[in-house]
């Protein structure tokens, strides 16, 4: 029996949120015993992942075998068991179970309390665990966990006696951080066959291909093949055809770590283009470099439409003044005639992750009622969100408006540029609102482009004081979110969609999101040695989608960026709060309307020809054939 | 009308309240509205607003383009204009200011409005909502509860209606004691019957108890009421104040029932603050959602200094605490603040709203207002402002009810029968005294205007266009199940309702919007039925026998009329029109245009929300919205916008 889904999309209700049913798949499926086996298992793993949530709305969730002991994944073992674990839930108290740590996964159940309560999830998730004072009179260690998710979670338990046992938690601080152990991280382990293998999902040449390119403007450049002239960036790259590779190596010189300027998207019809790059070295005293300036006016001419480029520098303006002394810095007008630098003001890394762990203490486990607002605002993660969705905006009407082609940078350009870039791109372009078109963006903008998943997240490295740690990539989909809610019908998949993404983020289920740069992924085998979260994600798509969505295919997206339209995303930040109760799920009344849509549709087609059929049978006594007096059925959503 | 000293003002220029974008245009001063109508010829978009809907104007300094003068509405609309000349301002400034402040209520609008309606259909519009029948509905008069005639005469109570239900051993000594010891004479009376554990919802007055007053009427009338429910042995006493208030009212003779001399009482505060702190955290609210260019900290931190929602969550509280005493204890609960008519009808009218599902529906919730507000004697004339009286009495008490109701819809979006487009409505028919309903501050004030007599009633013009006010998420099933709504009070549960403080400004509304696009799935729905059925109609025709149409019962989407034009929701607007205003237009007509294509057509790239401006905020955007007036003046075209 599969469980009825976990209901974690809490607290969402404007949001087309999902109802995972398990069942809807396997209804769908052709092969149906076949493909819902396959879904089975990732899909109670998501739901685990997530599902803390329904432990305390026990009524969403059927507690099935599997709230007895955890359903294993495919090479997933247990590691040790301990009873006699006490659990101190900061919404219902002290619980005393049984622990069980895999190589996947801490499962904790509690049997003494009807319905049985169980936490359940993947140890990717743990970004520290700490024995909280010593040993108590009756033997008792504390300890904590603090988690990446947004939560803590705090167990006791009894110091074993014989000092030789190793306690559970030192064995899950082994698995929990496989890599500072040398171990593998689960990824590696894990091989579930999924009838759709996601590593397909993107391939850059088609995708250009899509966009129109190589042109006459474009072509795609193979000076990046072995990865030589920039390590962090993909081997397909799309340059002006003006400018010959030896150039782009010179270019590479000026621009830290040789993130030269290159194409991530182009204008359908204004040929204006999105470019991506890293800081120009230009240092203290401003140093120059002619190939850097002819590609920039390369990049220029390729547009007919505007005899201007703008150059966004995500960073704060006194930022990249600062960044000048480290041999960095911006493009100096002089040197670009013609092209207009904007900083839009966004803050780097540090004072993102600052923001976040804020907002964590302001909303988990429990929120303060009288200083809410003034306790958000302190944390300012709204404020971060709305400068970035602002930053994107401009760019996206650069193009699309003012039809001039753009280059967007930061420092290295692999942070602040990839939600940028990708967040315009979104705007723009209705095909990476769609399912599948978001799995490209996030492939081509993100993974392939090196933002430094490893780095940012720190996948089973137990170094939680790393300061390159930093919720970037949460930070955009919080953006895409906030899209949605503003643009309901206009994505193609739902909040579940978006939560999933996130969780896997942290799980080290799939190999997606692992390593830093296209090279260490192809050098890894990942293809080969992991499944990618795209698989799981397509083969049960009914989960992921949006009832809302009308396709329109050349629609472009300007949200309003104003404070009243931003929310906190509180299905997300704060699903651990059981006072988050689901609310009334208004897709599912939606969804009922397009069956019933559909089924009359159907109904009115055959009747239809039925009423053809017959007038034509008997038309030499009726004149005038009865279907023209009907009104064609229009089907606009 | 002798109070207009210049019709007409031409060259006035209307500015958006949150960009620099301007339109130029005619001003009209009528009796009864000042009217602004832009002079581009081809789009003339017309403003209408009824005198009274205006609170306050103001005559800026002279600027070189002119003389500004800023209109704040009652509905939380505010205009900008800028007349040319400064006489002509000074004339439409002083006009207006004696407009707006009608000092008898033969001024007010309903005395002269005529929707062509003769006296039979208007006397049947004030016969839709009866009370008495409600009262019945509950299950009143029953073994213990019984009408009482001893306020036949507004001899008790002035405030109060004529009609009264009380416990039936309260007799009628025990009555006008009882009334002699509250405040104002408004003594308990039953609101609300909770026929499944006969538990009532009571309401009154304070004691007139100072530091140590006691009566025994009144104690014997609260142990009438303890009586008459056996469910439980005593009565909770809900003062709606909070505890500080209510120590201070006892120097002034009044106060709050001790524990000790009534038997069978349990007491409790519930800290809702009054109409004073209520106006200005409204005030403060409306200063700071009004600001350009606002800032995240100035926003955030702006709404919580404001207190308006705290205030809001407050009153849903004691409501939650009083529906809960109710249902699950099953014990009687009487209601109280100082005067018995601001928070207990807040507290009395939400917690009914969270028991019973019928007053969730649009007729119910029409009965509700009637009942807890209306006749129960609110004080409109005096808490709306509509003749000119103290402003220390102005407060937005039924606003903030609406509110709270609101708050619940979006917690709930299936319980209720109306969207937020009927509370909006309702908000904008209370302060246009366009209809008779809320005039004047009690029953008997109303008989003496013959308000039925001489007005029309709001609840049958709202009924006649009830289709505008569906919610198509409504599911009366989930109404048996969960009779009883629980609603969370988690803070961020509470949020700013933007539709209706940013009604009227465009840039503010949302681009797309869920409800309408099921409701637009629910007309399809409709309209292949009923193709479905002509087709069958002409195979029965041709002599073939069809199976029964489809697996679906249509329900209560059947009988609907067909949803008039322009009215709430993606009412398409003529494109010529549209072809105006480039950006800010195509965002809207391009949504509605795409309409009537067949979806995943590939047609020319739309733009959809507003375009960036240069600072990158496009709050700072917009252009007015306003069409030509329908047929009833103050309907205004802000919520078409604002939901889609």
């Amino acid at each position: 029996m599969e469980k009825s889904g976990s209901v974690d999309s809490l607290g969402s209700k404007q949001s087309s949120s999902r109802q995972p049913s398990v069942d809807s798949l396997s209804s769908t499926s052709t092969s149906r015993s076949d493909r819902s086996s396959h879904a089975k298992a990732p899909s109670a793993v998501s739901s685990e992942s997530v599902s803390t949530s329904n432990e305390f709305s026990p009524q969403l969730r059927t507690f099935q075998d599997s709230s007895k002991e955890p359903q294993l994944l495919p090479k997933e073992t247990i590691q040790d068991v301990a009873k006699d674990v006490t659990y101190i839930c900061p919404f219902i108290g002290a619980l005393r179970g049984s622990l069980t740590v895999t190589n996947y996964r801490l499962f904790f159940r509690c049997i003494d309390r009807d319905p049985v309560f169980v936490l359940d999830l993947p140890l990717g998730v743990i970004s520290r665990v700490e024995k909280i004072g010593g040993a108590s009179s009756r033997g008792d260690v504390s300890y904590g966990l603090v988690c990446k998710d947004i939560r803590n979670l705090r167990f006791v338990h009894k110091q074993p006696e014989d000092t030789l046992k190793k306690s559970v938690f030192e064995v899950l601080m082994k698995f929990a951080f496989p890599v500072s152990n040398n171990l593998p991280l689960f990824a590696f382990e894990y091989s579930q066959e999924f009838p759709e293998n996601g590593w397909k999902v993107y391939d850059a040449l088609a995708e250009y291909r899509r966009q129109g390119l190589p042109n006459e403007s474009w072509r795609i450049s193979k000076v990046n093949d072995h990865y030589e002239l920039c390590d962090s960036y993909p081997s397909a790259l799309v340059v002006p055809v003006t400018i010959p590779d030896e150039e782009l190596r010179r270019v590479a010189a000026f621009r830290a770590k040789g993130r030269i300027p290159v194409l991530s998207w182009i204008h359908p019809e204004s040929q204006a283009t999105v470019i991506r790059c890293s800081q120009p070295m230009a240092g203290v005293n401003g140093k120059r470099c002619k190939e850097d300036e002819k590609l920039l006016q390369a990049i220029m001419d390729a547009n007919a439409q505007s005899h201007k480029l703008f150059i966004f520098d995500a960073r704060p303006s006194v930022n990249a003044v600062a960044n000048k002394t480290k041999g960095g810095g911006y493009e100096s007008e002089d040197a670009y005639q013609n092209a207009e630098l904007v900083f839009l003001e966004i803050h780097n890394i540090h004072v993102m992750r600052e923001s976040l762990r804020k907002l964590k203490e302001v909303v988990y486990p429990n929120i303060e009622e009288s200083h809410w607002l003034s306790n958000l605002e302190s944390t300012h993660w709204l404020e971060h969100i709305k400068l970035i969705l602002a930053g994107a905006l401009r760019i996206a009407d650069k193009v699309e408006s003012a039809k001039t082609s753009v280059v967007v940078h930061c420092s290295d350009g692999w942070d602040r540029t990839a939600q940028l870039t990708s967040l315009a791109m979104l705007m723009l372009d209705a095909h990476y609102r769609t399912i599948r078109g978001f799995q490209i963006l996030l492939e081509k903008e993100w993974l392939s482009f090196g933002h430094r998943f490893q780095q940012r997240v720190g996948h089973g490295d137990k170094n939680h004081t790393d300061a390159d740690r930093s919720p970037v990539f949460v930070q955009f989909i919080d953006c895409v979110w906030q899209m949605t809610r503003q643009f309901p019908t206009a994505f193609e998949f739902n909040e579940y969609f978006l939560i999933t993404i996130l969780d896997h983020l942290y799980s080290c289920l799939f190999g997606t999101f692992l390593c830093n740069s296209e090279q260490q992924r192809v050098k890894e085998e990942l293809v080969k040695r992991t499944v990618s979260l795209w698989s799981f994600i397509n083969s049960q798509l009914d989960e992921f989608s949006n009832p809302f969505y009308v396709h329109y295919s050349s629609h472009v997206l300007f949200p309003v960026v104003s404070m009243r339209h931003l929310d906190l995303w509180v299905a997300y930040y704060i699903r651990w709060n059981p006072r988050m109760r689901p609310q009334e799920p208004v897709h599912l009344r939606h969804k009922e309307l397009l069956a019933k849509r559909a089924e009359l549709q159907r109904r009115v087609e055959e009747l239809q020809r039925e009423v053809a059929n017959r007038a034509t049978s008997s038309s030499s006594d009726r004149p005038g054939s009865p279907t023209r007096s009907i009104t064609p059925v229009q089907t606009f959503v | 009308m002798e109070h207009i000293r210049t019709p007409k003002v031409e060259q006035v220029k209307l500015q958006d309240r949150f960009s620099n974008k301007s339109i130029t245009g005619t001003l009209y001063l009528t009796a009864t509205h000042l009217i602004f109508v832009e002079s581009n010829s081809t789009s003339a978009q017309e403003i209408w607003i009824l005198h009274h809907h205006i609170a306050s104007v103001e005559k800026l300094s002279l600027t070189t383009t002119g003389c500004p003068l800023v209109i704040q509405c009652r509905n939380f609309r505010v205009v900008h204009f800028v007349v040319p000349r400064e006489r002509d301002c000074h004339d439409v400034y002083s006009s207006l200011l004696r407009l707006l402040r009608p000092v008898s209520y033969e001024e007010l609008y309903a005395f002269s409005y005529n929707p062509k309606q003769n006296d039979e259909q208007r006397e049947e519009g004030w016969q839709l909502i009866d009370l008495a029948a409600e009262f019945e509905r509950m299950g009143v008069p029953c073994d213990q509860w019984q009408l009482t005639d001893v306020n036949r005469e507004y001899k008790v109570c002035e405030t109060y209606p004529r009609d009264l239900y009380v416990p039936i051993t309260a007799s009628k000594p025990i009555i006008v004691g009882s009334s002699k010891f509250r405040s104002k004479g408004r003594f308990p009376v039953l609101t609300y019957f909770y026929q499944e554990k006969k538990a009532a919802v009571c309401r009154c007055s304070q004691p007139l108890s100072g530091f140590s007053a006691r009566c025994l009427e009144d104690e014997h009338m609260l142990q009438a009421i303890s009586r008459a429910n056996h469910n439980s042995r005593f009565v909770y006493v809900m003062d709606t104040r909070p505890k500080l208030n209510a120590l201070a009212n006892r120097a002034a003779g009044k106060g709050y029932e001790n524990e000790d001399n009534y038997s069978n009482i349990r007491f409790q505060f519930v800290g809702i603050e009054n109409i004073h702190v209520m106006r200005a955290s409204l005030q403060k609210l409306l200063e700071v959602v009004g600001t350009r260019a606002l800032s995240m900290t100035d926003y955030l931190q702006g709404l919580e200094n404001s207190g308006w929602l705290r205030h809001i969550k407050a009153v849903v509280d004691a409501a939650i605490f009083l529906a809960k005493a109710v249902t699950v204890e099953g014990a009687s609960v009487l209601v109280h603040c100082s005067d018995g008519w601001d928070r207990t009808a807040q507290v009395c009218s939400l917690g009914a709203l969270l028991m019973d599902p019928y007053y969730r529906t649009i007729k119910g919730f029409m009965v509700l207002i009637e009942k807890d507000w209306i006749s129960f004697g609110h004080k409109f004339a005096d808490r709306c402002d509509q003749l000119d009286g103290d402003s220390k009495e102005v407060s937005p008490v039924f606003t903030q009810f609406l509110e709270c109701v609101w708050q619940l819809t979006e917690q709930f979006p299936q319980a209720f029968e109306f969207s937020e487009w009927f509370l909006i409505q309702i908000h904008e028919h209370v302060h246009s005294c366009q209809f008779g309903n809320f005039l004047g501050n009690n029953q008997r004030q109303r008989e003496e205007l013959q308000i039925k007599e001489r007005t029309y009633s709001l609840w049958a013009h709202l009924l006649s266009e009830k289709q505008n006010y569906l919610n198509p998420l409504y599911n009366p099933i989930l109404a048996e199940t969960n009779p009883v709504l629980e609603p969370s009070t988690q803070p961020c549960f509470f949020k700013f309702w933007r539709n209706m403080y940013h009604q009227f400004d465009r840039s503010m509304h949302p681009r797309q919007s869920i409800l309408k696009h099921i409701l637009t799935l629910t007309e399809n729905n409709r309209e292949l039925e009923k193709t479905a059925q002509t087709l069958k109609a002409k195979l029965q025709k041709l002599g073939v026998s069809t199976s029964p149409l489809g697996l679906y019962t249509p329900s209560r989407e059947r009988a609907l009329p067909p949803r008039p034009q322009s009215l709430i929701l993606g009412a398409p607007l003529s494109r010529k029109e549209a072809q105006q205003d480039e950006e800010e237009e195509e965002a809207v007509f391009g949504e509605e245009a795409r309409e009537d294509e067949p979806p995943g057509s590939d047609g020319e790239r739309t733009v959809e929300g507003s375009s960036a401006t240069e600072n990158g905020y496009p709050e700072l955007q917009g252009t007015f919205e306003s069409k030509s007036e329908p047929a009833i003046v103050s309907l205004e075209f802000g919520v078409a916008r604002m939901t889609c």
